[in-house]
């Protein structure tokens, strides 16, 4: 039987998932940037560089720097067994994943080769490093729940969906953009979103969202079945877009039906909860259950208009329903570790994790994201909305910087005062 | 009868559902919540109780661990006292705001504590202790909270 996840140091330290929270929003910012510099029309086709380099941007600096710091901190509760090495993996693969953006981002709109050579290092390692890691960890164990299935399916997708983003990048290092480099980028974003994104967020709400706000668990059928019922219908669209693309519609109504049930579940459960509390989470939540409805009913739809809307679906998608569930995370992850470790230091007077993060601030950020969300949306049909909508985004990331960050300059101003070994009051 | 596990992982569900009527309460007026908070602290402590003074003690003589997860558990309890404790003393000082971000705390240092438990420790607990399972299931039951 493990033991690791148990013992007392079993939580990996804090700055082994905070790198990877304070990074994510500038990535935000820099994808803001590029697109409030860039033209509506360029950006409605996914092929285009700039979409590409936005998308990942977003997708691998803010959605993949989160998921990948949270699971650093949630494999040891959620598993019971710590990461090999965390402290080695969580700083290496984060100076990895890091320059490796930076690199595709100026390689790719540089077209400079090498430099995109070095994003290829880059991130194949970074990420290779931290997945081979957790698979480890997830390797060991012995009661092996929904949420732990869940996750170590992501991780398949992953592993493939990172393969996949190698070649795609050697095309670009070798310039041979060919009908196969269109077949892999569709099969590696589909499955990016669906299998690694998709099934990680179901599989770890299966235990947050009962926890957190004491809503009713999720039915078993929904715990023991969903997660392989996506995952068919995953590999289903992959044959059927390499062998008989009339079918690819059914395998998608297969997926997007699961995804609109789990995003309708969300809603109920949190409308059945048993604590009162509506704070940033829950409106997150709620944000990510209908922009989910939304996408999905969006990624049927646009079959018929040869794919006119699939940058549409990815925002709805990817910036709706994904990345608040990532943001409503960073919310409630953030002020905890940081209580947390200070009272495993033996800090009693410390502030409670409202004091952290303003309230105020917070629903600020989530009125200019949600603002920005929408923004995007219209900005197909209204090209003037664009740079609005990107300046609404640039303010939310920089605002969800600086909500990260308040927390951990508490953690170091209580670390520089000692505030319980204060002894003024007996002067 | 039911398992250690069962026992155990349905009073975690037990316990949250006085934690959510002490919220509520305390939504509609934080004077009026004191009953429900000294009634969440007390079947909380009764679940402490139960593991520290019972299961923790059989566990703990029966595989010899007392360092192992056992130690680790009464230290996160330990932890959660203290913000127990501080939750009275939010009401008592009428500080709305402090009582429910000591909540928000508490919930979650709780829910990850009771995952620890539930799929670690319990399973543990139950591999090791099956042969007595009725006899501590009635000790715990029985228990007085001291």
């Amino acid at each position: 039987m493990e033991l690791n996840g148990l013992s007392i140091d079993q939580a990996p330290p804090l700055s082994a998932p905070i790198r990877f929270f304070v990074t994510a929003p500038l990535f935000g910012l820099i994808a803001g940037i590029l697109m409030f510099f860039n033209d509506s029309s360029v950006l409605m086709g996914r092929f285009a560089v700039d979409s590409i380099v936005i998308a990942h941007a977003l997708t691998i600096g803010f959605l993949g720097f989160t998921m990948l710091g949270a699971l650093t901190q949630m494999l040891p509760v959620l598993v019971g067994a710590k990461m090999p090495r965390v402290e080695f993996v969580a700083k290496y693969s984060y100076i990895l994943l890091t320059l490796g953006l930076l690199s595709m981002i100026f390689g790719m709109l540089a077209q400079n080769a090498i430099v995109t050579s070095m994003a290829a290092f880059g991130l194949g390692g970074g990420f290779l490093m931290m997945i081979g890691s957790m698979a480890i960890a997830l390797k060991g164990v012995k009661n092996f729940t929904p949420t732990v299935k869940a996750i170590s399916t992501s991780l398949v997708f992953a592993t493939l969906v990172v393969f996949m983003g190698l070649f795609l990048l050697y095309s670009y290092i070798v310039q041979d953009i060919n009908e196969l480099h269109m077949i892999i980028a569709n099969i590696h974003s589909v499955w990016a979103v669906f299998g690694f994104a998709g099934i990680l967020i179901i599989g770890v709400a299966f235990q947050v969202l009962p926890m957190f706000y004491v809503a009713p668990k999720f039915k078993s059928f929904c715990k023991k079945r969903v997660v392989w019922l996506i995952s068919t219908g995953l590999v289903m669209w992959l044959l059927f877009t390499l062998f008989k693309e009339e079918w690819t519609l059914f395998a998608k109504l297969w997926i997007a039906t699961f995804f609109w049930a789990f995003a309708t579940t969300v809603w109920l459960k949190l409308n059945k909860r048993r604590r009162p509390i509506s704070d940033v989470t829950v409106w997150y939540w709620r944000t990510a259950s209908i922009f989910l409805t939304l996408g999905s009913f969006l990624w049927i739809f646009d079959e018929y208009f040869k794919h006119e809307y699939v940058v549409m679906v990815g925002i709805l998608i990817g910036g709706g329903f994904i990345m608040s569930i990532m943001v409503g995370m960073i919310y409630k992850v953030v002020p905890f570790l940081v209580w947390f470790h200070l009272n495993g230091m033996g800090y009693m007077s410390i502030p409670t994790m409202n004091e952290m993060i303003s309230k105020k601030l917070s629903y600020l950020q989530f009125g200019t994201f949600l603002a920005s969300l929408i923004g995007f949306v219209f900005a197909f049909y209204v090209p003037e909305l664009l740079q609005i909508s990107s300046l609404s985004f640039i303010i939310s990331m920089l605002l969800l910087e600086y909500n990260v960050i308040a927390p951990i300059l508490v953690y170091r101003k209580i670390l520089k005062t000692k505030p319980d070994f204060d002894m003024s009051a007996f002067k | 009868m039911s398992t250690i596990k069962e026992f155990l992982t349905s009073d975690h569900g037990r316990c949250d559902e006085y934690f959510a009527d002490m919220e509520k309460n305390a939504t509609e007026s934080l004077e009026g919540a004191k009953e429900s908070c000294e009634a969440f602290i007390h079947e909380t402590e009764k679940h402490f109780q139960m593991e520290e003074r019972v299961m923790f003690e059989e566990f703990e003589s029966k595989t010899g661990m007392t360092e192992g997860p056992t130690a680790m558990m009464r230290h996160e309890h330990a932890q959660m006292r203290g913000l127990m404790a501080q939750m009275l003393e939010a009401i008592e000082a009428g500080n709305k705001d402090k009582f429910f971000g000591t909540t928000e705390t508490f919930m979650i240092l709780q829910q990850q504590h009771n995952m620890k438990e539930e799929q670690m420790l319990y399973p543990m607990a139950q591999q090791h202790l099956s042969a007595e399972s009725d006899r501590i299931i009635d000790m715990m039951s029985s228990l007085i909270v001291e």
